[in-house]
């Protein structure tokens, strides 16, 4: 496995510096995501799970959507490629990767490199609200923790159905509230770009699949793992605020009420895996 | 959620009168101290070491409360390191040939001086068999003995880090100050003195006399009940406890607790004691012991109904949940990993986040399983923080703390908080009934003996050796007593 250096306590000190007001005024969400999870602060936050559950759920992922040698993998909104490299490398698919944060996209063509990986993975920069490959090029498709916080929704689940080919197998896992009862405190736009803000609940998703022709076969819920992400998210910020961060209080309330939500089930991950009609 | 799909898990329960064996060991008959083949067995989750003696039956004792978390653990393993001298050789084997012999396979983080064996107690609890009353073995040993102990300290050890003057209690030998001084003489960072307090309570000018030496004090600290106080040490401290923290944190001197955990006790007291601790001024850390069978205690307390490490671990989240979870606590990997478990935390006062949060201290502390480790030097210093030779609030732990801090890009600032790191460590001390030969041959606390052997310190309990140097030591056995 590479030795990729892990983002620790001291990338915390860049937190304080990271824009956010700025970032959200700008109104581009997905700008903001892509920022904000390149941010090394983050990704110390985080830890090596940047969406609930990990690895561990990306593979339950590429095993719902039967992911084999031959098939060729879309991974929307990708990253660092993490989840694409995997497929490569498990499932000896081949994969393409899509993001719009370029620092992000050069690491993942640096480990692709880096694994002699890159004949069969490649990444490059685009929107997943237009996405530059032609109709049905793809025989499975990736979509973790990014839907929910793509403002047109129904454009981008377009998308996936236009390029994919039929009976192209989808798997998407994102965020799922429960829209009445999630507490004010997760609506607001910091709750967005955290991927709660803008989430649908499990009869949006079907239904967003569903009216893209996309027909939703079967949801795994992964919300211990997200309980398990959010407590460790809330506690890396508790040490945030007790080093003395800027910010960092706020940002415990946060976790601590989305935490809560995650108990009381109105806040939860799941995966949906579907079919191109 | 309501659409929870996922498998039903496999049942992990552990059915009644089904037991597996996890791993064969050697131990010894309790009676007759043979060595004997054994066994460690899974019985109903928790951890059994089990062993017939032809002459004496059956001998069992629990040494782990969960044995899915002992099996856990195991991965907590560093492989051993060699002292620089071997004291004695291999010729009776393991446990009989203490010295450090041959066959053992670690060096020495933290050496023990026991330099009396009176006291201004008579704990029942005593592992030591010390007390104030008239003995008839006992020895009080002379500063020129002292230092010849802590010359063969040196001898072993190159530069050792850590030690610990004991007792009896050590505080009320006249000449303690002096045989602090000499291990200070000797580069030892670290030197503790333990003590039951009383002296630091009475005697105005001992913390002071302490502070300008640089000595940690590590204090028994049992808890706040009465019943608590009079069970384990004979009569209520609470008053006298208190002072001699006072008095230790208005000279600065920095303090461990060390916390007898007794079964149907004080196991209740747990996180009181530890809440306490992180809100005192003088204390940097507590250790919890799990009371050990050897000595004088409860010679017919029943060794399958007794505390051990897991317990305590367990007993601490729920006393502290929103302080502590269980996998705060990381096995110390030098001893054996169901040995010692140990944690950092930062506070400010009012919030407390352990180490573990912030740094994945797991995945620089697992030997076994292959993983990348992202710096050697973080793994180092997390090594000397997870260590028997640790204590809260001492210069080379602080300064540990400030390099995992600073490897890892911390700003100055924010070190200084990190450099503060209250220490948590619970250890199991092995008695004759749960002594594991395996688990004896990784040991790092010796005892270090006048005449210059380094003896495991469950071996020195358990096996007959603190007899052995307690009656070579009296008067009238030719042995020159001082004191």
């Amino acid at each position: 496995m590479a030795a990729e250096p892990s983002p620790e306590v001291g990338e915390l000190a860049g937190l304080g510096e990271l824009d956010l007001d700025g970032l959200l005024g700008v109104g581009d969400v997905g700008a903001c995501c892509a920022t904000l999870y390149e941010h090394p602060g983050v990704r110390w936050l985080l830890g090596d799970e940047l969406h609930p559950g990990g690895e561990a759920t990306t593979r339950r992922a590429l095993e719902l959507v039967a992911l084999d040698q031959g098939d060729r993998l879309l991974d929307v909104a990708c990253g660092q490629g993490a989840s694409a490299l995997l497929a490569v490398r498990e499932r000896d698919c081949e994969a393409v990767g899509i993001d719009r944060g370029e620092a992000a996209l050069a690491r993942a063509r640096e480990t692709a490199q880096s694994e002699g990986l890159a004949g069969r993975v490649s990444f490059q920069g685009a929107d997943a609200g237009a996405l530059p490959f032609p109709d049905a090029s793809f025989s499975a498709l990736l979509c973790e923790c990014s839907l929910s916080a793509f403002a047109d929704k129904a454009r981008a689940a377009a998308e996936m159905r236009r390029v994919l080919a039929p009976g192209g197998r989808v798997a998407i896992s994102d965020v799922v509230v429960d829209s009445v009862g999630l507490p004010q405190a997760l609506r607001g736009p910091l709750a967005t770009i955290a991927c709660v803000g803008d989430a649908l609940d499990a009869a949006g998703y079907a239904r967003l699949l569903e009216s893209a022709a996309i027909a939703v076969v079967a949801v795994e819920s992964h919300d211990a793992a997200a309980a398990r992400l959010a407590e460790r998210v809330e506690d890396r910020l508790r040490g945030a605020r007790l080093l003395g961060l800027a910010r960092a209080g706020e940002m415990v309330e946060l976790a601590r009420v989305a935490r809560r939500a995650i108990d009381e089930g109105v806040l939860g991950y799941a995966t949906f895996s579907g079919v191109r009609a | 959620m309501t659409y929870d799909t996922s498998q039903p898990t496999l049942p992990t329960s552990h059915l009644a009168g089904v037991e597996t064996v996890l791993a064969r060991t050697e131990s010894i008959c309790p009676r007759c101290r043979r060595v004997l083949d054994a066994r460690l067995l899974d019985r109903e989750g928790k951890v059994i070491l089990s062993r017939t003696c032809p002459d004496h039956g059956d001998f069992e004792a629990v040494v782990y409360g969960d044995t899915e978390r002992y099996l856990e653990i195991q991965r907590f393993d560093k492989p051993g390191e060699q002292p620089l001298e071997r004291q004695t050789e291999a010729i009776r084997g393991c446990p009989h040939d203490c010295g450090i012999c041959p066959e053992h396979a670690q060096h020495t983080c933290l050496g023990i001086i026991e330099v009396n064996t009176a006291c201004n107690l008579d704990c029942p609890i005593c592992f030591a068999d010390s007390g104030a009353g008239p003995q008839q073995h006992g020895y009080s040993l002379t500063l020129e003995q002292v230092e010849s102990m802590l010359d063969a300290f040196v001898r072993a050890e190159g530069e050792p880090e850590s030690i610990q003057l004991s007792g009896g209690e050590p505080s009320i030998h006249p000449q303690i100050l002096e045989m602090l001084a000499a291990a200070k003489a000797r580069g030892i960072a670290l030197v503790m003195l333990n003590t039951n307090g009383i002296r630091l309570a009475r005697d105005r000018r001992f913390a002071p006399a302490l502070a300008e030496l640089g000595v940690h004090v590590y204090m028994q600290f049992d808890g706040f009940d009465e019943a608590t106080q009079v069970a384990i040490r004979g009569k209520p401290l609470t008053e006298e406890k208190l002072r001699a923290l006072d008095r230790c944190a208005e000279a600065g001197v920095t303090v461990s607790l060390a916390a007898a955990i007794e079964h149907g006790l004080n196991e209740h007291e747990i996180g009181s004691i530890l809440r306490f601790g992180v809100e005192h001024p003088a204390v940097t850390g507590v250790f919890f012991q799990p009371v050990t069978h050897s000595g004088r205690f409860r010679a017919d307390s029943d060794p399958l109904d007794k505390l051990t490490n897991s317990d305590v671990i367990e007993a601490i989240s729920q006393q502290l949940p929103e302080w502590f979870r269980d996998d705060d606590f990381v096995p110390v990997p030098c001893c054996s990993p169901s040995c010692r478990s140990a944690t950092f935390a930062l506070y400010d006062g009012e919030d407390l986040v352990p180490l573990p949060r912030l740094v994945d201290v797991e995945r620089y502390l697992d030997y076994v399983t292959n993983r990348a480790v992202p710096d050697l030097d973080v793994r180092e210093a997390l090594e000397g923080l997870w260590s028997a030779r640790a204590a809260g609030g001492s210069g080379p732990v602080a300064e540990r703390l400030d390099c995992v801090a600073c490897a890892t890009g911390m700003p100055p600032e924010l070190r200084e908080v990190a450099a503060r790191g209250f220490m948590v460590v619970i250890q199991d001390f092995q008695d004759p009934y749960t002594l594991d030969l395996q688990k004896l041959r990784k040991c790092c606390v010796s005892e270090i003996t006048p005449d210059g052997r380094l003896i495991p310190f469950c071996a020195y309990n358990s096996v007959g050796y603190r007899e052995q140097v307690r009656l070579q030591m009296s008067p009238g056995n030719g042995v020159r007593n001082g004191g």
